[in-house]
């Protein structure tokens, strides 16, 4: 608890900060951009900010990353 | 944090490629092959709902065989549901399968969080500092500087307003999922990240009033 650096995480609240709502509206996007190896965090600031400290958004982040690059290639038959 | 909007730098919008516009095209009502388009986006949503709600199995306690295939049904049902809704807000912006695919990890988390929660609501420990935690406690390595900045936190925590302090309490210190302690509110995600984010920042300060400021490392965005 007492490393400055734990603390630091505990406490973290950035600058800049889209909060959840901004993010839901374009995890797509952010997810396809990381996947073709483009910088999401330069498009999508705020995002990538919040992504470092809510859990919850980290979670779908993590869950949308995984189908897209494991089922993206789904078309319609 | 409040008011931010996020939005790409660029304002180019790649245009659709092949495979979301035939998505778009045969789910539109009308067209001949809607039927099947309809079967197989729901195939590949069930499949990508299995392979969410596995992923976070650990917040699914004992459930297994019908009752966690019924989450998936259930998930992919809605989800598709949500997507032909909003099939005319689908700009481009990403691929459609990605898009869509983005509506059925949304259901499999409110899903997820309200079985966890059914399960195992937070307990009013978990929300209170009358027992401090673990984590706030001294050690006895370490140095009377430290000693004082915990104290000063365990302070600073308990000047905090209600929400911010039982908020904080939960998610920061007892390791209470944000989606779950949202549901034990009557809140939602974005009300409850916005609490954490200003007691943060509330918390921060008050350590730097009392002469124990908290090191700030600079996190590079990812």
């Amino acid at each position: 608890m007492t490393d400055p650096r734990h603390l630091d995480d505990l406490l973290r609240a950035l600058d800049g900060d889209a909060g959840c709502t901004a993010g839901e509206d374009i995890l797509d996007a952010y997810v396809d951009l990381e996947l073709a190896g483009k910088d999401a965090a330069r498009e999508f600031p705020g995002t990538a900010i919040h992504l470092q400290t809510c859990p919850g958004c980290q979670a779908d982040h993590d869950g949308l990353l995984e189908a897209a690059r494991r089922f993206g290639d789904a078309a319609p038959d | 944090m409040r008011g931010v909007r996020d939005g790409p730098n660029v304002t180019a919008r790649p245009g659709l490629d092949a495979e979301s516009t035939l998505w778009v095209e045969q789910l539109r009502p009308g067209h001949p092959r809607r039927d099947q388009a309809l079967a197989r986006l729901r195939e590949v949503l069930l499949r990508v709902a299995i392979h969410e709600l596995s992923r976070r199995r650990s917040q699914l306690g004992s459930v297994a065989g019908p009752e966690f295939e019924d989450l998936a049904q259930q998930a992919a049902d809605d989800a598709l549901l949500a997507i032909l809704a909003k099939l005319d807000d689908f700009q481009g912006l990403s691929r459609f399968t990605t898009w869509a695919y983005k509506f059925v990890i949304f259901e499999v988390s409110g899903k997820v969080a309200r079985h966890a929660w059914r399960r195992q609501p937070p307990s009013a420990d978990e929300l209170r500092l009358d027992r401090r935690p673990d984590l706030l406690a001294a050690r006895p390595g370490d140095r009377l500087e430290q000693r004082e900045q915990l104290e000063a936190l365990a302070d600073a925590i308990g000047a905090l307003s209600e929400r911010q302090r039982e908020v904080f309490v939960a998610i920061a210190l007892n390791d209470v999922p944000i989606d779950v302690l949202a549901i034990a509110l009557g809140s939602n995600r974005n009300a409850i990240y916005k609490n954490l984010f200003d007691a943060r920042r509330r918390l921060r300060a008050s350590l730097a009033e009392a002469g124990h400021p908290v090191a700030r490392e600079d996190v590079p965005a990812s």
